[in-house]
């Protein structure tokens, strides 16, 4: 299995936390929010798009609301290969930064 | 608080909806439209415009980068797939691909032989201002020809401002060379006013174009002439004499003339010569020798020149054309049209003909068609085992517009192959395409490399034309259908397909009519009586004044070799050209001059030929006053004139006013049966023959069948010996007269080759339709044999249909091919029927192909074991 890179630990974080929000905007604002960036919807649906081939994410389709002139919305949840994918990532994580303290780069 | 909605920004709408090209594009435009309406109602409608083209300006780099990416995985699939379906159907794909690529090859020779055609003559600077001047003679006949008055150039250039510059040239002609102590035969030797080099742009490699012809006895060279007779040395000043007699010195080499003039020469000598040694004087209106090309001025349009023509023409001329009934119309002919729309008698040189060209572009447009048919007809036939694919790929969710580009890719992939395939083809046949159109031709992808950009250009769009047809009825068909089965065999289809299949089958049977009644012609034209007796005689031209003078001795001395039944000798040989002047029958008013063809000979000629003498006698030697009172003329001569007894009847010769001279009058001793001085495309005209011994110019021998070799090496040693200074330069009645047909002959072997063509293209598209006609009906076969059909009854049954197309398309072809050929003949004064066993024959042949190429299909689906066949039912 590869590593996932940065954007997709973001988008596969965003898309746990928000579960049955777990869509575009809503994925789009968290993003946003966390790197303090505006985050584009190109760099969004390209990484989607890849994380969906690469089966990490299974998508729903939601129901048109008025706000979106009548267009479904795709809501996000991550498979089982994207957890174990994130647990992968969250142990590599962990190992990068073992003994290196907070102020280690002060 | 609700504040009213407002619209996204549509242009930016717009750009998102089409640069973004994800699956998911729906729910990516919804999020856009969803986070714009919630700024707008947080911050403003402002405010939300411009987060939209932000987001929207910012994304779009990642949507390009993707939507290129995936694309290009789509075609690298499509392509695969294309490769794929070519590996399975092998057999299919060879002659879909072979098919093609004959048709490309002919078509991209074709475009080159016609581009070359097309560029005749273009390299001159001026080639816009340049004109030639074309006469249309009126003197009791009509002459119409570029060779001109020769008094006419000097004076136009006197009378019109708008013209530069004139120059005459003679047609160029073969002259013996010596250089130091070698002699060779050279073609092309000319003469030329300097002028020349003003009108025309050959590029002068030494010596100075502004002088170069001016003094006479000056010769201007070519750089390939250069270089044979003086090597390496500096050609200027070096003397080259002339037939034996004149020395003329280089003063100039240019390059080479270049492959698509016109105008040819190897050599060119100055026109002063002709002034100087008398042959040319001043005011020679009456005197038709030369060519004359015309410089034009920048603004002048030679079409308002050429009406002042007339008015030129009665100026100088008006008071002695009145005299004597005469006229001349002058025309100027634009360079650009010289090689392509000349129809003149005594032309400068074998001109080409638009004709063959629009006949060669009409038959390459043809050839490709046939293949680009047989392509879409072996697509369509196959849409039946094809269908089932595209059913499925619908129902897992194909878009239509996907299967459009992958049938659209393979077809690419067909003729980008075809196009491979096919540059090998024209190598093979280049050599044989040049013998075809009897001309250079170099095609070299290497150094013009837009002649590969054009071929590639003609496989796409050869890919595309005949791709998209498959392309766009297969991806329509609704799969619930396809799946069911109910698009059996190809259904709608085949009616289109028998039609195509009529179509092309019909060009190819009216290329083989034609190529019959051609070949037809020409036999008849090489087989017809034409009044004499062409069978060995041989022809020995070029008599020089010497031996003229000692003609009757050289003649016993020829007659004294083993081997040579007789000689005679003439100013003319039939097919080597004819003399056309007015002469007046005794008791005619003076105005009602007749164009009469002379010629002049010996005693010997009209006996040593062969040629009846229908009344009357023949010249003799023991008549001394003959050659100066005699004549003979033909049949055609006594009934035009109408003399029912023409012998005894006179000529008569009155001499220009104010000369001195006195009237005379020739007689006429015999009358000879007509015969053919010139080929059979020509009426024969009315003749008279003078018995004249100062202007004999060919020695015609007839020899004995037997031991020509011998005779010949005989004749060669006696002629070294009679004429020491020159090669002995022979040549065969025969070959002159058939050579004389050699543009038929090009048009036979044309339509030969791509009658074969055609025919082997349509064949490529009928075996593979009846290979899948066959395999189509492999289980009704199956049934047919259980229940007692046999093999015979089978095979009719398949090959019925196809013959009934290729009988339609005879019906088609015939009648287009028997007015289009029956116009053809038109052009011949004698001419063959079109017989109907001709028709006959191309029936009868075009069935029994078909019948060949369909059988070998149908007999082995016949033979098929219905075991086999019908074992999953």
């Amino acid at each position: 299995m590869k590593e996932l890179t940065k954007v997709e630990e973001i988008l596969l974080l965003a898309i746990w936390r928000l579960k049955d929000d777990a869509y575009g905007v809503k994925i789009r604002q968290y993003v946003s929010q966390i790197t303090g960036k505006e985050f584009t919807y190109g760099n969004l649906y390209s990484a989607l798009s890849q994380l969906a081939k690469k089966k990490y994410v299974k998508k729903t389709l939601g129901d048109p609301t008025p706000d979106r002139r009548g267009r479904r919305k795709i809501t996000y949840t991550i498979s089982p290969s994207g957890t174990r994918a994130l647990k992968a990532a969250r142990r590599m994580n962990q190992k990068m930064w073992e003994d290196i303290a907070d102020y280690a780069f002060d | 608080m609700r504040t009213k909605k407002t619209h996204p920004p549509r242009i930016a709408g717009w750009i998102l909806k089409h640069s973004a090209r994800y699956e998911e594009n729906f729910a990516l435009i919804g999020d856009f439209d969803e986070e714009y309406q919630e700024i707008a109602r947080t911050k403003g409608p402002f405010f939300a415009r411009i987060w939209f083209w932000r987001q929207c300006v910012r994304s779009l780099p990642v949507f390009i980068k993707d939507s290129v990416y995936w694309r290009f995985i789509m075609l690298t699939n499509y392509l695969k797939i294309a490769f794929r379906s070519l590996k399975k159907h092998k057999g299919y794909s060879f002659i879909n691909i072979s098919g093609l690529a004959i048709g490309m090859a002919v078509c991209m020779l074709i475009m080159v032989w016609v581009l070359n055609e097309l560029s005749f003559d273009r390299f001159h600077e001026n080639a816009d201002r340049i004109c030639r001047i074309t006469m249309d003679l009126e003197f009791g006949t009509t002459l119409h020809t570029p060779v001109t008055l020769t008094a006419a150039g000097p004076a136009l250039i006197d009378d019109f401002a708008e013209i530069i510059a004139a120059a005459r040239v003679d047609n160029p002609r073969r002259v013996s060379i010596e250089y130091e102590d070698k002699t060779y035969q050279e073609t092309d030797v000319g003469f030329a006013e300097n002028a020349i080099f003003d009108i025309f742009s050959f590029p002068f490699v030494s010596g100075d174009p502004r002088t170069a012809l001016e003094a006479p006895h000056s010769v201007v060279i070519t750089e390939s002439m250069a270089r044979k007779y003086f090597g390496d040395d500096d050609p200027m000043g070096k003397i080259l004499r002339l037939n034996n007699e004149t020395d003329f010195s280089v003063t100039g080499v240019v390059k080479d003339v270049p492959a698509n003039s016109h105008f040819r020469f190897n050599m060119l000598r100055s026109f002063q010569t002709l002034i100087a040694d008398g042959d040319v004087r001043d005011n020679m209106w009456f005197d038709v020798r030369f060519y004359t090309y015309l410089l034009l001025d920048e603004h002048t349009d030679p079409r308002q020149l050429e009406q002042k023509l007339p008015g030129f023409i009665d100026k100088h001329l008006g008071d002695a054309l009145k005299a004597s009934g005469g006229s001349v119309v002058l025309s100027l002919q634009p360079l650009k049209k010289i090689h392509l729309y000349s129809d003149f008698e005594r032309d400068i040189s074998a001109s080409g003909d638009i004709m063959f060209v629009y006949l060669f572009s009409g038959i390459a447009l043809f050839v490709l068609l046939i293949a680009g048919i047989n392509f879409i007809n072996l697509s369509t036939a196959r849409s039946s085992t094809r269908a089932q694919e595209v059913g499925m790929r619908k129902t897992l969710g194909a878009v239509r517009s996907r299967l459009i580009g992958q049938f659209l890719g393979e077809s690419m992939i067909h003729s980008i192959l075809a196009m491979g395939l096919s540059i090998v083809l024209i190598y093979l046949f280049l050599p044989l395409f040049k013998s075809v159109i009897g001309g250079e031709l170099t095609i070299n992808f290497i150094q013009t490399p837009w002649w590969l950009a054009a071929f590639l250009g003609m496989a796409v769009v050869v890919g595309v034309l005949a791709g998209s047809y498959p392309a766009f009825i297969l991806s329509s068909f609704p799969p619930v259908h396809v799946l069911k089965g109910l698009l059996k065999a190809g259904g709608s289809h085949s009616r289109l397909r028998r039609i195509l299949v009529i179509f092309q089958f019909s060009i190819s049977i009216a290329l083989i009519a034609a190529t019959a009644i051609v070949y037809n012609q020409i036999t008849f034209m090489k087989t017809k009586e034409l009044g004499f007796n062409k069978e060995h005689i041989l022809i020995i031209p070029g008599m020089s004044e010497g031996l003229r003078k000692s003609y009757r001795s050289i003649r016993s001395e020829l007659m004294g070799l083993s081997g040579v039944i007789d000689v005679g000798a003439s100013d003319l040989v039939p097919s080597r050209g004819h003399l056309i002047a007015p002469f007046l029958p005794e008791g005619f008013a003076d105005d009602q001059v007749l164009a009469m063809d002379y010629l002049d000979v010996d005693a010997h000629y009209i006996p040593t030929m062969d040629i009846t003498i229908v009344a009357g006698r023949n010249f003799s030697e023991d008549f001394a006053t003959d050659p100066d009172e005699s004549v003979l003329i033909n049949e055609t001569a006594a009934n035009k004139i109408g003399w029912e007894n023409p012998v005894g009847k006179r000529f008569v010769f009155r001499p220009p006013p104010n000369s001195g001279g006195e009237v005379f009058y020739v007689t006429v001793i015999g009358v000879v049966k007509d015969f053919h001085m010139q080929s059979l495309r020509e009426k024969i005209e009315p003749l008279i023959i003078f018995n004249d011994y100062d202007s004999l110019s060919m020695l015609s021998l007839r020899i004995a069948p037997d031991n020509i070799p011998h005779t010949m090496a005989l004749l060669e040693k006696k002629w070294k010996e009679l004429d020491p200074d020159r090669p002995f330069n022979y040549l065969f009645l025969d070959d002159s007269l058939g050579s004389q047909y050699r543009q038929e002959e090009r048009l036979r072997t044309i339509s030969l080759y791509f009658s074969l063509l055609a025919v082997a293209i349509g064949c490529l598209g009928l075996f593979g339709m009846a290979s899948f006609t066959a395999e189509q009906r492999t289980k009704e076969i199956g049934i047919r044999k259980v229940l007692g059909a046999s093999v015979s009854g089978i095979v009719r049954l398949l090959a019925k249909e196809f013959m009934l197309l290729v009988i339609a398309a005879n019906l088609l072809a015939l009648p287009v091919a028997y007015f289009a050929m029956n116009r053809w003949l038109q052009s011949f004064a004698y001419r063959t029927n079109i017989h109907a066993w001709i028709f006959v024959l191309t029936i009868a042949l075009s069935l029994f192909i078909a019948l060949i190429t369909v059988s070998s299909q149908a007999i082995r689906a016949a033979l098929t074991d219905p075991v086999n066949s019908l074992r999953y039912e």
